[in-house]
């Protein structure tokens, strides 16, 4: 009985010491929290700590471009971006981000060192994947990818860092661009991706693992 | 010919019932979908960021933090939801009773099964609460044969948490005070997760699968303990707890029950678990183990002497392998667990009162029965909208003539049945051979048209029962009798 008692008062103790905890806090309905700790208490449940994503599901943040993450959060929080994955999961964690926290969750992932792909696939779709991605396909009205993404595909202001992103999560995004008007941020990109066929979206992704 | 039937049935019962499920459904559900239970509207998100392919409960990678967090993660919002479960149950022999009325209550009736009152969400940065309470309309039988409802407190688990990140390392840790050992754990596998669930009070449920043989901690729900945990590196989850009669200042763990339904625990029974949790990719999988030793007094009106205890000891393996990537979501789980009872000593080397065929004394009472129960279920959810599951048990144990409600008389050497056995039926839930063995499968289809609404239709065989294919109680029920077509639609608020 006397152990019992002496946990129930060490709950008692902890309970009283936690009524408030903004250096840990995962409060996403109080303004006062900093963007670094929501990036690392709340967004890193799948995002990873470090901006480095163990699934597919959830793209790799580290050393994205800040503009581009404070795009897509606004976005979220507005509902003016409306693929799945956003609604699903983003637009309910966006919701009350003030434009304060939101630069600071960029700011947060952007200065992560950047992530590196286990790569998949096979040379020869690495390597078309390279060609599309330095050169487009002219004939067939595509840009190179590096003309926005930069060459290294680190991206720039609101291009966004393609970079040793998940493969799965390409694919899934292009398709959003090519096939709807979910994202409608990207007008530039849902021109070319209307021209890309499935074996492009598939190199390309195999490429930007690679990097 | 008799699954012929029985599959025609289940046609039947389709056409029939679920015009009538979907019209129930509706009248639960808001006409705007984005309206969602407290957790949702606590984080904004859908399901099936935390349920596997919308799959309540099972949680996701994310539902596991979420949860080990202490459900604090997102905005206070309006802490309560409700549940509601609307069912038919339909099991294949229903001739092969004494008294069929009791055996299976409201048989290949709908009827609205079960609801639920959740309270709780975030209340600090550090303390989140998950608490429910049940109305059970069919919580207990009147001597007219009615039912009488009961609502009643069900599974509680109140948190504090917190996570510290390092430069390389990073820990989860909380103190949980529940009334239901490993209601705690984030993991399905967990003996108060891995159950199909709810299930029906009508005795026409009694052999679906979330009723069938399930790894369950002896001790429980209904009791009061506090435990610590630690999830390190998001890879070794350590949880140690203790749990002891909920009464005092633990009282509301109970609240709602009638005394003679509260298990009473002798002094403090220990909660152990440790797994051991890897994701890569898409994958995540959990090896863990479960250990709790409980001490239940025989007769929870009676406490005063120490004699009338029954000791448990219980141990389970167990392992979680799930895939998601949209819009796949696949699980497959495995438990093995093993109990050891040992029974007080009055009720131990009791002679029986019933010989072998030969006419000669069979041998006493037991001091302490084991049981061995393996389980396996794989499930699969596509678009969080349509699913499966197929799942196994097998239950194995010693044998103990103390468990027999039926056997050979010596008078006549003919096959009796025992008046004072404690079974609810000498024939649905007999023995003749003192022995638990029971083993079947379960196939489960189910659609979720919106994310906060399940109908499914799940189908359970048996091939042994109770120690037996057939005859399992002496008078000609066999294991294959109990098969059972369970149909349901499930929604939260």
């Amino acid at each position: 009985m006397k152990t019992f008692f002496i946990a129930t008062a060490a709950f008692a103790a902890a309970i009283l010491a936690g009524c408030a905890n903004p250096q840990r806090s995962r409060d996403l309905g109080n303004p006062a929290i900093a963007g670094p700790v929501l990036a690392q208490q709340a967004c890193s449940l799948c995002h990873g700590v470090r901006g480095v994503s163990l699934s597919p599901n959830f793209p790799n943040l580290a050393a994205q471009q800040p503009a581009y993450l404070v795009a897509q959060l606004t976005e979220f929080r507005s509902h003016s971006r409306q693929d799945p994955a956003g609604y699903e999961y983003m637009w309910g964690i966006a919701r009350k981000l003030t434009d304060d926290q939101i630069a600071g969750i960029a700011a947060y992932y952007a200065a992560q060192p950047p992530a590196h792909q286990r790569v998949e696939a096979g040379a020869a779709r690495i390597d078309e994947g390279r060609r599309l991605f330095t050169q487009g396909a002219p004939d067939r009205g595509i840009p190179a990818c590096s003309s926005c993404h930069g060459d290294q595909g680190q991206g720039q202001a609101t291009f966004p860092r393609i970079a040793g992103q998940h493969g799965d999560y390409i694919t899934k995004q292009l398709l959003v661009f090519k096939r709807t008007d979910q994202r409608p941020d990207g007008p530039a990109m849902q021109a070319v991706a209307h021209q890309l066929a499935p074996d492009d979206i598939a190199n390309a992704a195999a490429f930007l693992q690679t990097l | 010919m008799a699954s012929i039937a029985l599959r025609l049935g289940a046609f039947r019962l389709m056409k029939v019932l679920l015009p009538g499920f979907l019209a129930i459904a509706s009248m639960l559900l808001p006409s705007n979908a984005s309206a969602i239970p407290l957790f949702n509207r606590q984080t904004g998100q859908n399901c099936v960021a935390c349920h596997a392919g919308g799959q309540f409960p099972e949680l996701t990678p994310y539902g596991r933090l979420f949860k080990m967090t202490g459900y604090t993660l997102g905005a206070r919002a309006l802490p309560l939801s409700v549940m509601a479960l609307a069912s038919v149950s339909k099991v294949a022999n229903t001739s092969k009773s004494d008294d069929p009325s009791a055996d299976f209550q409201k048989n290949d009736r709908p009827i609205f099964a079960t609801g639920s009152v959740f309270v709780g969400g975030k209340v600090t940065d550090n303390i989140g609460v998950f608490t429910q309470f049940t109305w059970d309309p069919y919580a207990t039988t009147t001597d007219s044969g009615g039912f009488k409802g009961r609502f009643a407190a069900d599974n509680m688990d109140i948190r504090y948490a917190d996570r510290l990140i390092g430069d390389s390392h990073e820990v989860i840790f909380g103190v949980s005070t529940n009334n239901n050992p490993s209601i705690t754990d984030p993991w399905n596998t967990a003996a108060a997760w891995m159950q199909y669930v709810p299930v029906p009070s009508p005795t026409s449920s009694q052999f679906i699968d979330g009723a069938s043989p399930y790894p369950g901690l002896a001790a429980g729900g209904n009791i009061a303990g506090i435990s610590a945990y630690a999830f390190i590196d998001q890879t070794l989850y350590l949880e140690a707890g203790d749990y002891r009669t909920a009464k005092g200042l633990f009282s509301f763990m109970k609240w709602g029950l009638h005394d003679v339904d509260v298990t009473k625990l002798r002094g403090d029974n220990p909660y152990l678990r440790a797994a051991l949790n890897q994701a890569w990719g898409a994958s995540t999988l959990m090896v863990g183990l479960t250990h709790m030793t409980s001490r239940i007094y025989d007769d929870p009106l009676d406490t005063s002497d120490p004699s009338t205890v029954h000791r448990y000891n219980d141990l389970s393996l167990d392992a979680q392998y799930q895939y998601l990537l949209d819009p796949h979501a696949w699980t497959a789980q495995f438990v093995w667990s093993r109990e050891t009872h040992d029974y007080p000593a009055g009720l131990v080397g009791q002679p029986s009162p019933f010989v072998d065929a030969q006419g000669n004394a069979l041998p006493l009472s037991s001091p302490t029965d084991h049981t061995r129960l393996l389980r396996a279920k794989l499930s699969y959810v596509y678009q969080a909208r349509y699913g499966g599951s197929m799942s196994l048990f097998d239950l194995t144990g010693s044998t103990n003539t103390a468990n027999q409600t039926s056997g050979y008389d010596p008078a006549t050497l003919a096959i009796t049945s025992n008046a004072t056995a404690a079974a609810p039926s000498t024939r649905v839930n007999g023995s003749l051979t003192g022995n638990p063995a029971t083993r079947g499968a379960t196939l489960e289809g189910f659609w979720l048209p919106l994310q906060n609404l399940r109908v499914g239709l799940q189908y359970t065989a048996y091939t042994r029962y109770n120690g037996a294919r057939d005859n399992y109680d002496g008078f000609g029920r066999n294991a294959r009798d109990n098969n059972s077509l369970f149909l349901y639609a499930w929604t939260a608020y």
